[in-house]
């Protein structure tokens, strides 16, 4: 068995040449570029990784935005309810200020009313009364109905203060239903002449308004001793009578 | 009359040195696979090509090879190994083309290769273990195998030349004795049984390469349960 020593060597040179021409042709170049796709590859997952990590919270972050847009839209509903409640009671308190204002103008009107036509009935009393007393009168002697009046006229006179009587005056105006006659004039003189002092002048008129009765116009007083003055006097005290009452109505 | 298998046919003298038939068919087969491989490797791009995808599909191969084989990282090991795989392969190979001889069928080129082999022992034993560490792989498991442990190293190598050797050269001898008897077409399922041979022997050439450097620059116990941990990850 021969072993030639230089193709030996020539052999062992040529594979360790060809390991140095392999190691910088193929391995290294394709080893690296194995690395580089590896390397680009675990980028490439990173990259996904962290898009992944960046959506979980963009959807994290927007399902946190909802929660608070729901809750902002409760908030927003519970206001709308208490700004709703609050205008409910503001409309109703201003409805019921309204309904009280109606109803008060209603009563006022009412009231109105009622006394217009109380006045209406109280002036037709009045006129019906003094038509019922104007017939009766007319039944009975004028001078009988003088005679009575002067005679009643009398203590009202007397009862009068002393003041009252002399504001009547020394001038007064005697005016009576019907037309006095003499003698009732100067009965009427005697009479004032009498209760008065000094003794009055004396005037004499005709009011057949004045149904029956002598009313004294003085220059600063007037004493009414008449029907239609007591006519007058009781519409009054009815109407006093209604307006105490009406109060209570109302 | 065939020429004997133990012997190179001379070409020509460069110097002193005669260079051989095998010497000339080791630059060709040198010529081919690194310009090819500079070729390939020009244009290498994060999107491969198919040459590209067969490179990368190659030295994938070769390290996970290497991975599965020596429990080691394969990058200081790739060179090595894979240049062992496809010069020897390339070489039992050649034998296709006609009028070429396999350089791996004349014992200076095996030996070369296992010659090689036999350095690479102790170099990464060393670069791994340190020398107090490899020389202390001599006395496993226990002293009284430092004599045969020494004399296993040498004998394993031997057996690599021996092995590759006898296989790809009775492979071109029994062709060429088949040839010279019967005619033309006879040898080719021979030759394609040499082959898958040559494929064989580069693969078993490769991998007890890689058994006898793993023995000898096995990685220490932490350092091979965190490497596992990092294969498993």
């Amino acid at each position: 068995m021969h072993l030639d020593w230089s193709t030996l060597a020539l052999q062992t040179v040529n594979v360790l040449v060809l390991l140095w021409l392999l190691r910088r042709y193929l391995f290294r170049p394709v080893a690296e570029m194995i690395a580089a796709r590896r390397r680009a590859a675990e980028a490439l997952l990173a990259e996904a990784a962290e898009k992944r990590r960046a959506a979980e919270a963009a959807a994290e972050e927007i399902a946190r935005r909802e929660q608070g847009l729901a809750a902002e839209a409760e908030q927003q509903r519970a206001a709308a309810e208490e700004g709703a409640a609050a205008e409910r009671a503001r409309l109703l308190a201003v409805a019921e200020a309204d309904i009280a204002r109606i109803r008060a103008e209603a009563a006022s009107a009412i009231r109105r009313d009622r006394t217009g036509q109380r006045r209406t009935l109280e002036a037709e009393a009045r006129d019906l009364a003094a038509t019922i007393a104007a017939r009766l009168l007319a039944r009975v002697p004028g001078a009988a109905v003088s005679a009575a009046m002067l005679t009643s006229l009398a203590p009202v006179l007397a009862a009068l203060p002393a003041e009252q009587r002399g504001a009547l005056g020394g001038e007064i105006e005697v005016v009576s239903a019907a037309a006095l006659s003499p003698t009732e004039q100067d009965a009427c003189t005697a009479l004032l002449g009498r209760v008065l002092s000094p003794p009055p002048v004396l005037r004499f008129r005709v009011d057949p308004r004045l149904l029956a009765g002598i009313e004294l116009h003085g220059t600063h007083a007037v004493l009414r001793q008449s029907w239609r003055a007591e006519l007058e006097r009781l519409a009054h005290e009815l109407r006093q009578e209604d307006e105490d009452v009406a109060p209570v109505l109302a | 009359m065939i020429a004997s298998p133990l012997s190179a046919t001379p070409l020509f003298h460069l110097g002193p040195a005669t260079i051989t038939a095998p010497v000339v068919t080791t630059w060709g087969i040198m010529l081919l696979l690194a310009g090819g491989s500079r070729l390939l490797t020009r244009r290498l791009t994060l999107r491969p090509s198919s040459g590209q995808a067969v490179l990368e599909l190659l030295v994938d191969t070769i390290d996970g090879q290497i991975r599965d084989t020596m429990h080691d990282d394969p990058a200081r090991y790739r060179v090595l190994i894979g240049t062992l795989f496809l010069f020897i392969l390339a070489a039992n190979w050649s034998s296709l083309l006609p009028g070429i001889e396999p350089p791996t069928a004349h014992l200076e080129t095996d030996a070369a290769l296992a010659l090689i082999v036999f350095i690479a022992i102790p170099w990464f034993g060393i670069r791994t273990r340190g020398l107090r560490g490899y020389l202390a792989t001599f006395a496993e498991p226990s002293l009284l195998m430092v004599p045969l442990n020494l004399v296993e190293t040498i004998t394993r190598t031997f057996s690599l030349l021996v092995r590759l050797f006898g296989n790809v050269m009775s492979g071109v001898f029994v062709i060429g004795v088949v040839l010279s008897l019967v005619g033309l077409l006879v040898p080719v399922p021979l030759m394609a049984l040499e082959l898958l041979t040559g494929a064989v022997q580069a693969y078993i050439f490769a991998v007890l390469a890689m058994v006898f450097i793993s023995a000898a620059a096995a990685p220490q116990p932490a350092r091979a349960q965190n490497e596992t941990k990092d294969r498993t990850s």
